[in-house]
This record gives C-alpha cells, sequence and structure tokens, in this order.
C-alpha cells in the first residue's frame, strides 16, 4: 500500500494563469508581447524587450532542444521520492532564439537523454487538474 | 572633485562553527563581529558601518547588529537578501568608504546549516496553498535547490567542450589537499582519491556529493576601513585594488544565456578593466565554490585558462601549494563549511598579510584575487599586500 503525496502545485496568478489553462487544453501557452511580438518565460508584467505593459499570450509549436539537464537521484520533495530518476532540463523553443524553459523530459532512458536532443511537448497529469508541459524526444 | 578612498581589509574572524551549533543567528553574528574586531585591534565605538548579507528566510538585520554590539551610531548600513552572498555586503562596504559615506565597516555572512535547502523545501512542502511567482515554473518539474540547476551547469559545459566528471573531480581532489593541512578549520582529514570522488553518491547527476559545499551553522565577519585608519590598526592591511559586480540579463539561473559563459566572466571583465594588473600577476585565488564547476567557471573567467580549459588547468598542479596560482588554500567551502563566500576573503587576506600560520605558502602572494557566486549575479575582487 503506498500513501499519496500532493505534488507541488502552482498557485497560478494572472501573469501564470494562461500557461496553466494552456496546459490543460493541451497547448503550450507562452506569455506574448501585444506590442513587440516577445515571447517569455517566466511571465512578467513587462515586456523586457519594448517595455509594453499591453501583454497577452500564445500557443507556441512545443518544438525545442535540450539545452542543458540533469538527473536528479536524491528527492527534495516527498512526492519526487518515487520518481526518481528523472530528468530535469531545460528546452530551448524554437520559437525565438534563446526562449528557454525549464522542464521534464520524458518516455525515454534518463541515461540515452543529450544536449541538442530534439523534443516535442506533451502534457503529464500533475494533480488538481493542473496538467504539467513536458517534453519527449520526437521520434525520427 | 575628491579623492577616492583606498580600502583596506583591517580584521577578520568567525563565530564557532559546526554542523549543529545550536546558536541563533544573532549570536553567530555577533560572536564573528567581536572576534574580527579582536583581530583588527578596534572596538564598537570604531564602526560606524555595518552590512549584512542574508537569506531572507534567516535573515539579519544590519541595524539589530549594530544595537547588538553597542555599535552608537551608523554612517552607513544595508542589510541584503539579494545578489552574490557574502559578496554583496562586501561590495557595498568597500563603496560606502570610497566614497566617504563611512569609514569603518563591519560585513558579515551568516547562514545555518538548512539554509540553501530551506527556503524552497517550505514552499514546496507547507500547507497546500500551491506555489507562488515564478518557482510554479521550476518546482512541479522538481527543480528545488541548487544542485539541480549545479548539474545543468555541469552538463552543459561537458557538452559544448567535451569536459568529464573527473575534471570536476581533479578539482575536489586538488581543494581537500588544503583542506587537510587545515585541521583546525577543516571538517575532512583526509585526502581525495579519484575513486573516492566518483564512487561519491549522485545528487543530480552528474553532480555528486563530493562537488557541494558542506552546509554548516556559521559566521563570517571582516572590517574594511581607509587606508588612512587602517595605518592604525593591529594587523597589516589588505588593500582591494579593483572589484566588480556582474549580473547576466536573466535573473534565473537555470535559464541564463550561456551556462558555461555566465555571470563571473561579466564581473571578470569589468574587474580588469579596473586594474592595471593582469591574471599572470595574481599569486593566490579564493574561489568560490558552493559548487565545485563555480570555481572551474572562474578559473576561465578571469582568464587562468582559457573557455572549457578548467579541468586541465586544475589536472596540471596550477592550483596547488606549488603551483602557478594555489587556489582555495583554506580548504574551501566544500571542506571548511558554507561559509556563502568569506572565507575566501578571510583566507587570501590571511596569506597576503602573512597571518597564515602553518598554511603559509611557500612563495609569500602579493595578489590575490577572491570570488562569490555564478549563473544570475557574481562578484570579484583583486587583493594587495601592503
Ligand atoms: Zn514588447
Amino acid at each position: 500500500m503506498t500513501t499519496e503525496v500532493s505534488p507541488p502545485l502552482p498557485l497560478p496568478n494572472e501573469l501564470t494563469t494562461p500557461f496553466w489553462d494552456g496546459a490543460a487544453n493541451g497547448q503550450l501557452v507562452i506569455q506574448s508581447c501585444n506590442a513587440c511580438g516577445h515571447l517569455q518565460h517566466a511571465p512578467e508584467p513587462i515586456c523586457s524587450a519594448c517595455l509594453s505593459f499591453d501583454l497577452g499570450s500564445a500557443a507556441v509549436s512545443g518544438k525545442g532542444t535540450v539545452y542543458t539537464f540533469c538527473i536528479p537521484t536524491q528527492a527534495f520533495h516527498p512526492y519526487f521520492a518515487d520518481k526518481l530518476p528523472f530528468v530535469l532540463a531545460v528546452v530551448e523553443l524554437d520559437d525565438q532564439p534563446g526562449l528557454k524553459m525549464i522542464t521534464n523530459i520524458v518516455d525515454v532512458d534518463p541515461d540515452s537523454v543529450r544536449v541538442g536532443d530534439r523534443v516535442e511537448v506533451t502534457f503529464n497529469p500533475l494533480g488538481e487538474g493542473f496538467m504539467l508541459p513536458v517534453f519527449r524526444p520526437i521520434s525520427q | 572633485m575628491s579623492k577616492k578612498n583606498r580600502v583596506a581589509i583591517v580584521g577578520v574572524g568567525y563565530s564557532d562553527v559546526s554542523r549543529g551549533t545550536g546558536y541563533s543567528l544573532d549570536k553567530l553574528t555577533a560572536q564573528a563581529s567581536v572576534a574580527a574586531m579582536d583581530d583588527a585591534g578596534i572596538k564598537p565605538v570604531d564602526i560606524d558601518g555595518v552590512v549584512v548579507h542574508s537569506f531572507p528566510h534567516q535573515f539579519v538585520s544590519s541595524t539589530h547588529t549594530a544595537a547588538m554590539l553597542g555599535i552608537p551610531d551608523l554612517a552607513f548600513y544595508s542589510g541584503n537578501v539579494d545578489g552574490a552572498a557574502y559578496s554583496v555586503a562586501a561590495m557595498h562596504a568597500i563603496a560606502a568608504i570610497e566614497s566617504g559615506s563611512a569609514e569603518t565597516v563591519l560585513t558579515l555572512r551568516t547562514v545555518h546549516k538548512d539554509g540553501a535547502a530551506g527556503g524552497a523545501a517550505m514552499l514546496a512542502g507547507g500547507g497546500g496553498k500551491g506555489i507562488p511567482g515564478n518557482m510554479q515554473f521550476s518546482m512541479p518539474y522538481g527543480s528545488f535547490t541548487g544542485s539541480h540547476w549545479a548539474g545543468m551547469y555541469m552538463t552543459r559545459h561537458m557538452a559544448k567542450y567535451g569536459s568529464t566528471e573527473e575534471d570536476f573531480g581533479s578539482f575536489a581532489i586538488a581543494q581537500r589537499k588544503f583542506a587537510v593541512a587545515n585541521p583546525t578549520e577543516s571538517f575532512f582529514h583526509e585526502e581525495l582519491t579519484m575513486e573516492d570522488y566518483l564512487n561519491s553518491r549522485y545528487i543530480a547527476k552528474p553532480l555528486h556529493l563530493l562537488d557541494c559545499d558542506y552546509p554548516v551553522d556559521s559566521s563570517s565577519a571582516l572590517i574594511f576601513t581607509t587606508e588612512e585608519r587602517a595605518r592604525d590598526m593591529k594587523q597589516k592591511p589588505v588593500f582591494f585594488d579593483s572589484w566588480a559586480n556582474g549580473t547576466t540579463k536573466e535573473a534565473d539561473f537555470s535559464l541564463v544565456g550561456e551556462m558555461t559563459h555566465s555571470s563571473p566572466f561579466m564581473a571578470a571583465d569589468r574587474m580588469w578593466s579596473r586594474t592595471s594588473l593582469k591574471p599572470s600577476d595574481v599569486d593566490t585565488a579564493g574561489l568560490y565554490d558552493g559548487f565545485s564547476f563555480i570555481a572551474m567557471q572562474w578559473f576561465e573567467a578571469l582568464g587562468f585558462c582559457g573557455e572549457g580549459e578548467a579541468g586541465s588547468f586544475v589536472r596540471s598542479g596550477a592550483t596547488s601549494a606549488t603551483g602557478s596560482l594555489p587556489t582555495n588554500t583554506d580548504g574551501g567551502a566544500c571542506n571548511v563549511g558554507r561559509r556563502h563566500g568569506a572565507n575566501f576573503f578571510i583566507e587570501v587576506t590571511r596569506q597576503l598579510r602573512g597571518t597564515a600560520g602553518d598554511r603559509a605558502l611557500p612563495k609569500k602572494p602579493e595578489v590575490g584575487v577572491v570570488s562569490n557566486a555564478v549563473g544570475g549575479f557574481a562578484a570579484c575582487a583583486l587583493l594587495t599586500a601592503d
């Protein structure tokens, strides 16, 4: 018998809600500047490219490249205790040079992941209706 | 326009340090402050500035510290929770003295053992309220501590330059040799082999346990003053030749533009632009080792070797006692415990003024470099003997 441990769940606010709502609908949604089109993650109250406060969000391609990763082997939160080892990664999205997000690489042997691997978004249930955008290798 | 004051380090001191002192942050802070005042041969009434850096969840107040010590009136103070650990306190104090805002400034970094992990774990674990702010884009993925970004920085370097776990291990091994020669401060007393390093468990592969600084309760204090006042104090002064901060455009350590070329490069370039000294003039280094890869990035950032070459630089023996750049001669924070950068300022000061005792380097150093942090923010400084 196992005891369910609550996952670390987000507390969405007006800036972060589009990301979590998008994920619940199966889309990777990133903050987008209505004035200049700049994409930024994590979302902020101002566009760092043009200083506009007129910010929206956009569904992006969901494709990207593994910028780097590590393989945690110690749980710093009880939710991850039975999920070790896993792949914690930074993925650079195709949609804008340098646009990166922290994520997991899933559906893969952790030791086979390499920097530069092509990946695409997929969604894993996190709990309480939240879906977590994660990435898996793009099959050749 | 008035001439800038030349800034000297005149006193250094530590609190009791252990895995669990049972002492409050305030008591540790007071212990280190008294030790530094004793070292400098001054009294609280001689101090007119206090600068503290602390974790937000382990806040230590500069004004309360002054009150606790009976310092009558502060011309300058700041209590910081942002940026490159101890060096933030150092940089504020240097700026205050250079500008004439204060004359004699007590700088401090106090930390309890669970400091680095505590904040994140509390936020994620507590009460089911959910993760606020930008941490909701990292914690649900299992990114909680520095070890997680550190592992990712190492992977990036390995992929870009072909460096290996053995490269990082070579640093841990070289640094441990100094620790063995510093038995009163080091928590570790046996030399390391590469096998020991590679067999130490992974925390976040490729990051090994032996890549991590050693969490302790500690407070570190240094006292800075003007050259003029330094001449009347007990110790030989050590001078700041130049100093600089640097940051990356992105604040999140995991999302900086290029992990192998992060804020240490910005700080180092700025520091070298402010001095006539060159890397070849530096005789000893104290480079932050919250994780061993950080010190490795500093070798590259400061120009002691080329980018991607830190592993071969360390393996050449350059960082040993008899090498061209003896580095972390107290043993580093992996061995003397987490002092969050302050130990490097203290140890390089001791070497430059000739109070390192048994650990005095075979060739008395005249110029030293110290550094703190990596990723989003970093700082470094050049110190010179009198
Ligand atoms: Zn914009």
